[in-house]
């Protein structure tokens, strides 16, 4: 299993300075933070801790991952070299490729800190060093070890997101989260993530140097635009029937395409069916991957490095012709439920006890429902489409038991589908519809069954007693 | 998942039928009654005759399930051992599950003296009962034949028979607790069931056994909890509907509607039912069903049925079974029409519903397949199947999670099948036999099928019928999920399809159901 490596919270200890200029820019971040309870979530949530490594980089920032910083409600930072601790505040943070940028306020913290400098992607089997706080000490640890594989792998952190990825033999332990690797005294990656010992031995991730580039020119503008997509699968063509079919020729080259996403940046602009020739001009291998600097990478590696408002453009094979088509890019916004989110507050709403909240990873995680449906609308939820229909998925996640919902217990994890016959699209559409005046209010959910009916008199009867009861901070969180 | 990972068929059925066996922990120690002593015969039952034979027989089924990975092959054997009670007519009644994909059933009398090979007279999966009729024309000579009781009630007693290695029948007190409709281990209906409380103890590793009362065949244990000393019958009322049932060929009756208590007040002022009113909220009707064809809608609300008034939960008192379901006027009527009163929009007014068993063409997953090979398509390495839920059983005892998603789902709701409702099955691939044809497709499984070369595919009969019209010399297979469509080349095909069963070892490239 994927693990991010944030350490324990772990005293701070007064460090020996380090001879090389590298040291003095090693930064140690401890971290408070507050983890949204999506079972209760009209409370702040449970308050934790951990520290992590990072680096002073130009214009007095730290660089770091941003499941160190996650979710933080107070972070402080120490340098090598300087007994003092800082508090410290978060610029920015991505997390579709776990990166963050944290910066201190206090001029004194950046004196003598010389700013690392970025180098290339490490080359196969060369030699690379891991610095970092991690677990097993209070100082400064150094590792060393080579550059087993550069491939495309799944970022943890989100869940949902695979960049390019660095993969090291030197160890990675818990604590060296954000900190920098180095070879010939340039940064080339920043430790993330590793197996547990239990799965692979001397396996650690680091994310290079493209991924790093890329997110801090995102932010230049002050702003983080995620990374964009072009949300549609596309598959091998190695089978000869499949090439032929096709209309391909025995030249190994060409990706099918199998879905496009409804609603993704693809959407109605490439065809399921299409063959994808070239991207960008180059030419697109029969495995999916294209010459970028000389080696054989990933198609996607070419959308990676784009920005929110760029295009992409393809040679098409559609119909035994080829055609050019651009693909103004964008956030791969349908998967954003199913990716782990953080510094948001759950969103819900409490009427008559019944509590609702959108379904997202989060809150999947805390539920653990066996509701076939729900687990099916979670998995399929932009494969078959479903985003369409339901832009968010509103499920019944509680019943604070009460008389006004004594026989409502069996409908928990029911989704909803129409309030008083007006269809629920989104956490706001039941908050409208609750509000609508009238007798009763009727809640139909996905799937056979009778509807769930509430009298409103006997809903507004217990609302103040429901809110003591159980405590309810707030009804609802409609905004994150 | 990877299909050739699948849990082994008898693992996945010794899961469900010895589901309760009990654990390391002996039952509590009771000692053994001997056969025939006074105070294990229930007051007002007849003495044996001593020269008689006991009304029971062990059963020794050999099984051997088929393989849901390589259709086209079977399982190991395995011995499966339970107690049939001999009935009137001279045959053995024991569960369906017993004797389910068995190759050779035998009979032993209780001393072990004779034994008779057996053929299956009747079988109702549904209701989870098997009749056995012996070969050997004296096997059953002499033996004491039971009839099924009538009257038991809660509170009868009743005794569990069990065969000593000795040839002694192990009687063991029972008191009936409880008699409710209860789903039946293949889910496919719900029946009356009776529980007993009992302490019993392990006998050949089966709770396959026959209960009696005063007045004979209380009914065959088909699960027995050792935690809870509670043991499930299949019981007397069940056996004789199911003995006419054989007689005549029929099945048990559904109405196929869903229904939901209305217990709720507030749920209750919404759709007008009064106070002293009881009766269920209808919530789904089975396209094709009884309850269609009766004029039933989603929203009725059924307040009685031939006149028995039904209370918020849908139980009628019966005259012999206390309270129970009205389901179980639908299903043990052997198919006679039911006057249902209706409530539908403040209107009250009869329906006459006429239940009928489900037509086995219209069900898109069929509850269960035994007895005979599934049914399966092979093209150039491409294993197709028909979609049923022992297939998804072979996942074990957890297979609602652990077998395929889509395909679990479009078990549980039959209706949300691509394509739309409608008389058809699921077709899926279920593997891939990597051969020259299959050059990148060898990862594909569980991928349901919705076209093969341009035409619908609603069942394997339709897609063996599309494979004979290959499109500018490909076939077209279209699935709903990526890779959504592949091809193969037709002629390579046909040219490698014999080669392909010779090395792979098939006895046959298809089997249609």
């Amino acid at each position: 299993m994927f693990r991010p490596i944030l350490a324990a919270l772990i005293a701070a200890a007064p460090l020996i300075a380090w001879t090389a200029p590298v040291a003095d820019s090693l930064v140690r971040i401890e971290v408070t933070s507050q983890e949204p309870d999506y079972r209760r979530p009209w409370t702040g949530g449970t308050i934790g801790g951990g520290s992590g490594s990072g680096f002073v980089i130009d214009g007095k920032r730290i660089l770091t991952n941003a499941h160190v910083v996650s979710n933080g409600r107070f972070l402080s930072v120490s340098r090598e070299g300087d007994p003092a601790v800082y508090p410290a505040r978060v610029l920015h943070v991505a997390h579709d490729c776990d990166l963050a940028l944290v910066t201190v306020d206090d001029p004194k913290f950046f004196r003598g800190a010389v700013p690392l400098e970025f180098g290339g992607t490490p080359a196969i089997e060369s030699t690379v060093s891991v610095f970092g706080y991690p677990i097993g000490g209070d100082r400064l640890s150094v590792t060393r070890g080579i550059v087993s594989r550069i491939d495309f792998q799944p970022y943890s952190h989100s869940g949902v997101d695979s960049h390019l990825t660095v993969q090291i033999d030197a160890a990675i332990n818990p604590g060296n989260s954000g900190g920098p690797v180095l070879q010939d005294g340039k940064v080339v990656g920043v430790a993330f993530q590793g197996y547990s010992g239990e799965v692979a031995q001397n396996v650690g991730y680091m994310i290079p140097t493209p991924v790093i580039r890329r997110f801090l020119k995102d932010v230049e503008d002050g702003h983080y635009d995620h990374y964009v997509d072009i949300s549609l699968s596309y598959h091998p063509t190695h089978n000869p029937a499949l090439r032929a079919a096709l209309g391909l020729k025995d030249d190994d080259t060409g990706v099918y395409v199998g879905t496009v996403y409804a609603g993704g940046a693809s959407d109605g602009l490439i065809h399921e069916g299409d063959v994808l020739l070239a991207i960008d001009g180059l030419p697109i291998s029969s495995d999916g991957t294209v010459p970028i600097d000389g080696a054989p990478t990933e198609m996607a590696e070419v959308v990676e490095r784009k920005f929110k408002g760029d295009k992409v453009a393809f040679d098409v094979l559609r119909d035994g012709k080829t055609l050019k088509v651009e693909i103004p890019l964008e956030r791969a916004w349908p998967f954003a439920m199913q990716a782990n989110a953080y510094d948001v507050k759950p969103r819900f709403l409490v009427h008559g006890g019944l509590v609702f909240q959108p379904l997202d990873a989060n809150f999947l995680k805390a539920h653990e429902p066996d509701d076939l449906r729900l687990r099916y609308m979670f998995g399929h939820y932009v494969s078959h489409s479903l985003n369409i229909d339901h832009p968010e998925i509103v499920v019944l996640s509680n019943v604070l038991a009460d008389p006004v919902n004594a026989h409502i217990s069996d409908f928990r994890y029911g989704i909803v589908e129409e309030v008083n016959g007006k269809p629920v699209r989104n956490l706001e559409d039941l908050a409208a519809a609750l509000e609508v005046p009238g007798e009763f209010t009727v809640i139909k959910l996905l799937g056979p069954g009778r509807p769930i009916v509430l009298e409103r008199a006997a809903v507004e009867a217990a609302r103040d007693r429901i809110r003591q009861r159980y405590g309810l901070a707030s009804e609802r969180t409609l905004k994150p | 998942m990877k299909i050739r990972t699948l849990t082994s068929l008898p693992a996945a059925i010794i899961l469900a039928t010895f589901a309760f066996l009990p654990s390391a922990r002996p039952a509590a120690a009771k000692p053994p009654v001997p056969a025939g002593s006074p105070e294990a015969t229930p007051a007002g039952s007849p003495a044996p005759a001593p020269a008689a034979r006991p009304p029971v027989v062990r059963v020794n089924s050999t099984n051997q399930p088929f393989d849901f990975a390589k259709p086209w092959d079977k399982k190991q054997p395995f011995l499966r051992r339970g107690t049939g009670a001999v009935i009137e007519g001279a045959k053995v009644l024991v569960t369906a599950e017993l004797v389910a994909d068995h190759t050779y059933i035998e009979l032993e009398s209780a001393d072990g003296e004779l034994k008779s090979p057996a053929t299956i007279a009747a079988i109702d999966y549904d209701a989870n009962l098997a009749l056995l009729v012996p070969t050997e024309e004296k096997f059953l000579a002499g033996s004491q034949m039971l009839a099924p009781a009538t009257g038991a009630r809660v509170g009868t007693r009743a005794e569990i028979l069990q065969i000593e290695s000795n040839g002694d029948i192990l009687r063991t007190p029972a008191t009936l607790t409880t008699i409710s409709v209860a789903p039946y281990p293949m889910e496919s209906i719900a029946l009356v069931t009776y529980r007993l409380t009992t302490a019993l103890q392990t006998r050949d590793n089966s709770f396959v056994l026959p209960a009696i009362d005063g007045d004979g065949l209380l009914g065959l244990l088909m699960r027995y909890d050792s935690r809870t000393q509670s043991a499930d019958l299949v019981p007397a009322p069940v056996i004789s509907r199911f003995l006419e049932n054989a007689a005549s060929g029929a099945r048990f009756p559904r109405a196929g509607l869903g229904f939901a208590p209305t217990r709720d007040p507030q749920f209750r002022n919404y759709i007008g039912l009064a106070n002293g009113d009881g009766g269920v909220y209808v919530t789904m009707i089975q396209p094709g069903s009884a309850a269609e064809s009766a004029g039933l809608r989603e929203g009725d609300v059924i307040l009685s049925a031939d006149g028995h008034k039904l209370d918020s939960e849908g139980l009628y008192d019966d005259a012999a079974l206390g309270k129970i379901s009205f389901t179980h006027l639908v299903s043990m009527g052997g198919g006679k029409p039911i006057t249902l009163e209706i409530l539908r929009g403040g209107a009250r007014f009869p329906l006459e519903l006429t239940p009928a068993p489900t037509d086995p063409d219209k069900i898109v997953s069929a509850p269960y397949l035994f007895d005979k090979g599934p049914g399966y398509y092979v093209l150039g390495g491409l294993v197709f199947q028909e979609l049923n839920r022992t297939y998804l059983q072979q996942w074990g005892g957890n297979w609602r999670k652990a077998a395929p998603q889509r395909l679990v789902f479009l078990d549980a709701f039959q209706d949300e099948a691509p394509g739309g409702p409608g008389p058809r099955k699921i077709v899926f691939l279920s593997s891939v036999l990597p051969s020259p044809d299959t050059i990148g497709y060898e990862d594909l499984e569980s991928l349901v099928v919705t076209k093969l070369n341009g035409r619908p595919v609603h069942s394997l009969a339709e897609l063996a019928e599309a494979a004979k019209s290959p499109v500018n010399g490909f076939h077209k297979i279209e699935i709903e999920e990526d890779p959504r469509a592949i091809y193969l080349d037709a002629a390579s095909v046909s040219a490698n399809q014999d080669p392909l069963a010779k090395h792979y070892g098939l006895p046959a490239l298809e089997r249609l159901p």
